[in-house]
Formats: structure tokens, sequence, C-alpha cells
């Protein structure tokens, strides 16, 4: 099995790029044969992946979320087979290039950098924990869509605003459609940080005699999480629709990417296992 | 192939002279009974704002006589005065190849123009009706509306609004996500301001309200369009509530400026898309730097119109590929209708007419004698059919015209003329 994991770690990002590659050329080639083909190669890149996945979790026996490139890993997972529900459910497949680029990006990272761990503490073995993770994980996938449909919001936007057409005009879904899909993703995201951040500090006490709560992967957290409320707050009760909406969408994705890289460089905590 | 082809068209012929030899539905439906009564040719007639075209094939020995067909036009509609320069003659596979570049909207006056298709095939329904489409230019004209069919289908040459009212509807689709829960408002009762106001009703606008300086034109108005008349001096209020407004009134000045906008927009909820195709403009353009505002002016519009028809020229290539496989695949049937088409289908008609009554009837013999019954009817059949295939299979020292000809005869009397293709039913 331990082959079949390099091989297949080694396959995923090749095989995420083929298909960006190929969603590229349906959008902006309009070539039919990769209209044809393109849902078929998502659909295979996905089933491999989720066949590494298990294999993983049997051979090192834990799931694979307990270092950053073993949840990117994941996390491009679950973009990938997010944006493949939203296709099937949309009808829409136009926006596949842009999405599946952030998948490959996580999952090339991920494949450069993974490494084996035999050995798991004790406390990432609990239940609350798997409840954490895979909220924390479901709320990063939702910020990601959220902010690649906010991002092709913002491009088509300016382009009607400037009356400049082209492929990008004709080919992506109309502004209403785009914002309402981004800001699914953006309550999705505030609705899924919420519930990693509450499990968190139930499980916090039970497993770790001292705490910090200014832990900087927390703190950074509550700040993205308060932000995420902050638009929700600002859309419903204040006069925030469209593009500052879809502004804060973008900018809440790249504020993730950045906390969370220098958290996890610069800054040690207890949410530091390895 | 005695085919030819009489026609005018944008190409040959300006407005002034085309209208006056276009046919109405009833008009061509007199033509073709009395070209029906002088001759045995097949006939197919069909009229639209850019082109009339007649097309005839004679199964006999001659081609028909194009200056018959086109003083026949002329003297239909009383304008034998136009001249002859203004008609345009094509024989043979050059007809054919015209025909079907005109049902795929590549010599249409708008490049890729949906409404051609329609308008080939209700001139073959009409011919069809009238009895003037013979077994060769129903194929002929059922292989063009293939060939259009895959042309729209398989290149971008119908895509995009190539009309400036179109265009602005198109838009309004690329900003909202369903049409029938917006709320349009149209100022002003133009022709611009009418064409897109029916444009989106034909898209089921939600609401669409009209309003007019003159009551009285914007209440006509509304009734065309299915709209609600409303009080000029109510646009203000209206303008909070509306997310497509189109402008198109006379007036010195701005109708909507910058700081009013911004002030009504405090109270909007969601996008405002604003179509001024007023002269001079109605809507100050500094309106346009407001968030979620989106202003298109006749300029705009205008460009987005010119993109779209350079698109449709761009894929002019693609759909002549088409053509071309199209006229080999004609071409193949042309090639091969001396014989076995029609030889396989009159075994099959006169195979099934022995078949139903053997089965009918064969109760009524001895058992013994029922495989017999079977095989001598056969028999029947095969030696009725012998001298007829023979003399299909040998044509010899008969010209291509005599063959075609008879094959039209034999179709006709065994009542095998329509076709039995389903690719190509239209």
């Amino acid at each position: 099995m331990g082959v079949f994991i390099d091989i297949v770690n080694v396959v995923l990002p090749a095989a995420y790029a083929v298909v960006v590659w190929t969603y590229g050329k349906a959008f902006f080639g309009d070539l039919p044969w990769a209209k044809a083909v393109k849902s078929h190669m998502l659909q295979s890149a996905l089933a491999l992946h989720f066949l590494f996945l298990v294999v993983r979790t049997i051979e090192f026996n834990h799931p694979p979320v307990t270092t950053i490139f073993e949840i990117l890993t994941v996390l491009a997972f679950c973009v990938a087979l997010a944006y493949w529900i939203i296709e099937i459910r949309s009808h829409s497949t136009e926006t596949g290039y842009f999405i599946l680029n952030i998948a490959f990006f996580f999952q090339f990272v991920s494949s450069i950098f993974i490494r084996d761990l035999l050995e798991v503490p004790e406390i990432l073995q609990s239940s609350f924990f798997g409840l954490h993770v895979t909220s924390a994980l479901l709320g990063y996938s939702a910020i990601t869509i959220s902010a690649v449909y906010g991002f092709l919001y913002l491009m088509l936007y300016h382009r009607i605003k400037a009356s400049k057409f082209g492929v990008i005009y004709e080919k992506l879904p109309n502004l209403e459609t785009l914002e309402r899909m981004s800001y699914t993703g953006f309550k999705m995201a505030f609705l899924f940080l919420g519930l990693a951040i509450l499990v968190g500090f139930l499980w916090l006490p039970q497993t770790f005699l001292e705490v910090s709560y200014i832990d900087p992967k927390l703190v950074g957290t509550i700040v993205l999480w308060l932000l995420y409320g902050a638009g929700i707050l600002a859309k419903r009760v204040g006069d925030w629709r469209g593009r500052r909406v879809m502004i804060l969408s973008v900018c809440g994705f790249w504020i993730t990417i950045f906390s969370m890289s220098i958290v996890n460089i610069w800054f040690t905590g207890f949410h530091s296992f390895y | 192939m005695n085919l030819l082809s009489v026609g005018i068209s944008h190409h040959t012929a300006p407005l002034e002279i085309r209208e006056r030899v276009w046919f109405s539905a009833d008009e061509i439906r007199v033509a073709l009974a009395k070209l029906r009564a002088e001759s045995d040719a097949e006939v197919v007639l069909f009229s639209t704002c850019n082109r009339t075209e007649l097309y005839a094939f004679s199964p006999g020995e001659s081609v028909p006589d194009s200056e018959r067909l086109r003083m026949f036009l002329l003297t239909e509609k009383r304008a034998t005065d136009i001249p002859e320069t203004a008609f345009k003659t094509r024989k043979g596979m050059e007809a054919v190849t015209h025909l079907f570049e005109v049902a795929s909207g590549v010599d249409s006056l708008v490049i890729g123009d949906v409404q051609i298709l329609a308008q080939v095939k209700e001139g073959l329904a009409l011919a069809r009706e009238a009895d003037a489409a013979g077994f060769f230019l129903t194929r002929l004209f059922q292989a063009a509306l293939h060939t259009g069919r895959r042309a729209r289908s398989e290149t971008r040459i119908g895509e995009g609004a190539v009309s400036v009212s179109y265009a602005a509807v198109e838009l309004a689709e690329k900003i909202f996500e369903r049409l029938a829960e917006k709320r349009a408002l149209v100022l002003g009762a133009g022709e611009m301001a009418q064409l897109t106001a029916k444009h989106l009703r034909a898209r089921e606008i939600g609401e669409l309200l009209i309003v007019n300086r003159t009551r009285e034109r914007s209440e006509a108005l509304a009734a065309q369009v299915k709209g609600t008349a409303a009080a000029y001096e109510d646009l203000a209020s209206h303008l909070r509530s509306v997310d497509i407004l189109i402008s198109s009134i006379s007036v010195e000045g701005y109708v909507l400026t910058a700081d009013q906008l911004r002030e009504i927009n405090r109270k909007r909820d969601g996008a405002l898309f604003i179509i001024d195709i007023g002269v001079p403009r109605n809507i100050d353009p500094a309106v346009r730097d407001l968030e979620n505002v989106f202003l298109y002016d006749l300029d705009n519009l205008n460009g987005l119109v010119h993109e779209n028809e350079q698109k449709r020229v761009n894929e002019i290539p693609r759909v002549q590929r088409i053509i071309e496989e199209e006229l080999r695949e004609f071409g193949s049937w042309f090639n091969g209708l001396h014989a076995t088409p029609t030889i396989a289908a009159l075994t099959d008609l006169v195979e099934n007419i022995r078949k139903t009554e053997v089965e009918h009837n064969i109760n009524r013999f001895d058992p013994r004698d029922r495989e017999l019954v079977d095989l001598l009817t056969r028999r029947i059949v095969k030696k009725i059919l012998h001298t007829p295939i023979v003399n299909l299979k040998n044509g010899t020292g008969e010209s291509r015209s005599e063959r075609l000809s008879k094959i039209s005869a034999l179709r006709k009397l065994f009542g095998i003329d329509h076709e039995k293709d389903a690719r190509h039913d239209g």
C-alpha cells in the first residue's frame, strides 16, 4: 500500500492539472472534445483522490487531518467535490476551470510536503477532534468556493461596466447567479467555522490541562469568523450588496491563506501537534 | 441534374425592388398551382423580406426555362419592369450549394439569421401541400434544413445579439438571474424603446411599466406589450423599485443625474441596469461610476452588436465545412438515385403487402399447404417485379433525365414519394 500511496501522491496533482487544462480548453477554446470529457475526467480524479485518502487512512491508522499538508489534500478533495456537486445541481460547467485551479494548487503543495506519519498522539483520536477538523475543513472549502465565485463576479462586473465583451462575458453565468453562489459559500463558511470553534472550545478543557485562549490559530480563526459574520450582517441589515460583499469574500480567502501560513510558520501553540 | 433556381435577394436588388416581388403564403399557393398546371416540373417557392427564390426540378429531358420562371414571378406580382439584373439564376449543384448556404444563414443579410430556417421550412410545406414538391425537391429541401440545423447546433453562427434592442435584453440577462422576477420601466415610446420592451416581454419580464409625458402614448404602448402605464410625475418613486430602465425620450438636459440616482440608490436593493437610447442622452454619464449601476448608451450597444456580428462572420468557415459534408451526402444520394434506393423501396413495399395478405389468410389453407402458399406468393411477387427491376437497373441507351423521369414516375405510381430517411424529416 505504501508504493500505491507514493505513486498516487505524484499522480494526483498531475490528474488535477489535466482536469484543469481540459476545463480551460473547454472554456477558452470552446473545443467540443474538451466539453464532452471534462466532467468525466473530474469524476475520475475525484475517485482516485477518494481512494488515496481511504488507503492512507488505513495504512497510517488515522484520517489525514493531522498536519497542514494532510489537511491540504483533504481540502483539495473537498473543493473539487463541492464543485462537482455544484456542477450537477446547477447544470453549469463554466466555472470549473477557476475553482479546480485552487484544488490543483492545494494538492500540488500537499504532494510536495506531505509526510508519512505512523504514530498519532492520542488526543487526535477523539471524536470531538474529528468533528472539529471536519467542520473547519468544510468552512475553509466554503471560503475557497465563495472567494472564487466572488472573484468571477468582480471580473464580470468590471467587464460589463466597461463594455468589454469577450470570453469571460460570454461564458460566465450572470452576476446574480455568481453573487448567490458566492454568498451561499460565505454563509456556509460562517456556519462551519462557528461550529469548528464551538466544538474546539468544548473539547479544549477536556484534552489540555493548561489551555491558552490566545493560541494564534484560534485567534486567527475567531477573527476570520467575526469578519464573515460582519459581512452577513452588513448584507442583511446594512446596504451592502453585490460588489462590496464579493470583495469581502475574496479578501476573506486571502486573509485565511495569509493568517494560516503566518501562524503555521512563525507561531507555536497547542494547535501544533508535530 | 435538371435543377434550376431563380431568385432575387439583398445581394442583387435593393429593398424597394425586393418588396415588389415578395409573395405572401396565399400568393405562393396560387403561384405553385399555376406552375404545376403548366409543366411537370417540381417547384418550391419561398419569400422573405430579403429574398424571393423559386426552385424548379424537371424529371424530364430539359432544364426548366429560367427566363420563363423569372417572367412568371414578375407577371404574378405585376412587376415586369424589374430588370433581369435584379435576378440571379443558378443551375445544378450551384443551386443546391446556394440553398444550403441560405438555410445555414451564411447568405443572409444578418449572418446567422434564425428566421431563414423557418422560412425555408415553410416554403417546402407549402409546396408539399400544393403537391408541387416531388421526391427530388423534398429531399433537397430536407437536406438543406438538416444542414441549417447542423450549422446552428455545431457552430456559433446564430449566437449573440445582432440588433441593438436585442443586445440590451441579452445584457440584462447577463446581470439578472431571472427576468421573470424583475421590473422594467420604459421611459418614452419611441421605436427603439418599443422594440426593447417587446423583447423584454418575450423574455417574460416580471413587470413592465411604461412612462411617457403623453399619457395616451404610454397607454397605447402598454397595451401593445402587456405593460402598465404610469404617470411621468411618479418617475422618481418608480425608480426605487425597478431593476431595468430603458430611457428614450427627447428632452433637453438629463432626466436623471448622478446625484439624484445616488440618492435613489440608497433606498434600492440589487443592481440597476439602465439603457439610454435617447438622443441627446437622457441619463448623466457620471451614473456609470455608481456602484451596482450599469449604464449603456447607443454606442455601447452598437459595440456589442458589432462584436457579435464579427464573431458570426468568423464562424462562416466552420459552416462551410458542414455545407461541404452535406453536399457530398446529397451528391451521393443523387448519384445513387437511378436504381438502388427505388428498387429497395419498391421491393419492401410489395413484400410487405404479400406478407400481410398471407398472414391474414393463411388459416384458410390446410396446414400442409401453408408453406407452399408462402413459396407461391413469393414467386408471384418476384416474377411481377422482375421486369421493372431489370428495366430500372439496365437503362442502357437512356439519358440520365429519362432514367430519373422513369424513377420519378414509378415512385409516384407506387406511392413511395415520401422520404423514409428519418434523419431528414423536417
